[in-house]
């Protein structure tokens, strides 16, 4: 049988080429973890990819575009600039444009935002009783976009069976696979 | 002389293997199907058009031989040194990811950039390491001295395949205890030698190979 075979593979490994293959899968892992965290140092912003969910800012971008966010305290947010911002309480990011802002003499702001594609500003989004965004709330600004490969991530959530069953098939194949 | 007297000394030890009787394998006749039976439960059966997998079981089949046959005792320091390096990298990121999720971002900032810094800097120093110290080479072993007084003897194995490549080179590598001098010998077969058309790796075929560079560079050392 076809899976009895490729186990053949795992009984005959002794103890440290097990330890290796676990060692092997966990280097994998951390690597990916390790350039997500190095993204996150070099950016500044606490999620440097964000994929747009909604049709809210189109025709700049669509849903499923891939956006790469930057969040250094040297730049200014001004009028027209895309923010990617999350709202308290709630924790997916938004992505949409800055309509108006007010500026005190300290540097501190507040601003208004409005996705392209809506007829309103976004205060109906925003927490009971508030008005205007901070800075705090801000992810990051959008530097680039890559299109539609986002849509991968759309589907693995909105499908979460078929995401578990792709990470568990490669992490098996990773566990298995000598070299 | 001397070499009658290494004969002498197998052909004994088999004698007090087949004496010993509790061994299961080694009460089974000729020391050659002997040594069959101790490879494995079954006969290696792999997929021979799968370039590693025809390489690792060719590999742990001369390390058998080697350990098993001549009875070398194998040394795992350069394994335990790979499995060290990446241990410690795996090590840097389970720390960066338990620091980052007891304070959120910002706060983290100083210790991420520090913990991803120093995994790549161990992911450098893994391939330093596979590429200049281990040079894949997967098995070494050592002689112990019967008399106890000299250092051991360690014998090294390295082989390389070639992507879709058939041919399979073994070398062996001998380093006199005493001396320090290295001697290697080695052959380079295609694996179609080895393996019939199902994909099961032919002991008969394969282990006189490894037999013979053995005994080139042990004979070598005894004239010497």
């Amino acid at each position: 049988m076809l899976s009895l075979d490729f186990l053949d593979d795992v009984r005959r490994m002794n103890k440290r080429q097990l330890y290796y293959q676990v060692l092997n899968f966990g280097m994998i892992v951390s690597s990916a973890l390790m350039i997500w965290k190095g993204l996150m140092v070099i950016t500044g912003s606490e999620s440097p990819i964000v994929v747009v969910l909604s049709g809210s800012m189109e025709p700049a971008f669509h849903r499923g575009d891939l956006l790469f966010l930057t969040n250094r305290v040297e730049d200014p947010i001004r009028v027209g600039e895309i923010v990617v911002f999350r709202i308290e309480g709630r924790e997916i990011p938004i992505v949409h444009r800055v309509l108006k802002i007010h500026e005190k003499q300290n540097g501190h702001i507040k601003f208004l935002t409005k996705g392209d594609n809506n007829a309103v500003d976004d205060r109906g989004l925003y927490k009971q009783g508030q008005h205007w965004l901070e800075k705090k709330d801000v992810v990051g600004r959008a530097r680039g976009f890559v299109p539609y490969i986002g849509i991968v991530t759309i589907l693995m959530n909105d499908y979460p069976k078929f995401k578990y069953a792709v990470l568990f098939l490669l992490g098996l194949f990773v566990l298995v696979h000598r070299d | 002389m001397a070499a009658a007297a290494v004969q002498g000394g197998r052909s004994g030890g088999s004698g007090g293997c087949s004496g010993a009787g509790g061994a299961s394998n080694c009460g089974t006749g000729s020391g050659r199907s002997g040594l069959l039976d101790k490879i494995d439960d079954k006969p290696v059966k792999i997929d021979k058009w799968d370039g590693s997998a025809v390489k690792n079981s060719l590999d742990d089949s001369a390390k058998k031989v080697l350990l098993e046959k001549y009875k070398y005792v194998e040394n795992f320091g350069l394994i335990d040194g790979r499995l060290t390096i990446c241990t410690i990298s795996c090590f840097f990121a389970i720390v960066a990811l338990i620091w980052d999720y007891m304070h959120p971002f910002p706060e983290s900032k100083p210790v991420l950039a520090l913990c991803v810094i120093s995994y790549f800097v161990m992911m450098g120093i893994l391939t330093i390491y596979t590429s200049y110290k281990e040079k894949s080479i997967f098995l070494v072993a050592h002689r112990k001295d019967p008399t106890g007084m000299d250092p051991d003897d360690i014998w090294q194995l390295s082989s390389s395949l070639k992507r879709f490549d058939d041919k399979y080179t073994l070398k062996l590598t001998f380093i006199s205890g005493r001396t320090k001098q290295q001697r290697e010998a080695e052959f380079t077969k295609s694996i179609a030698k080895f393996f019939d058309h199902s994909g099961t790796l032919v002991m008969d075929a394969y282990e006189p190979e490894i037999s013979r560079l053995h005994d080139s560079l042990a004979i070598e050392r005894k004239i010497k």
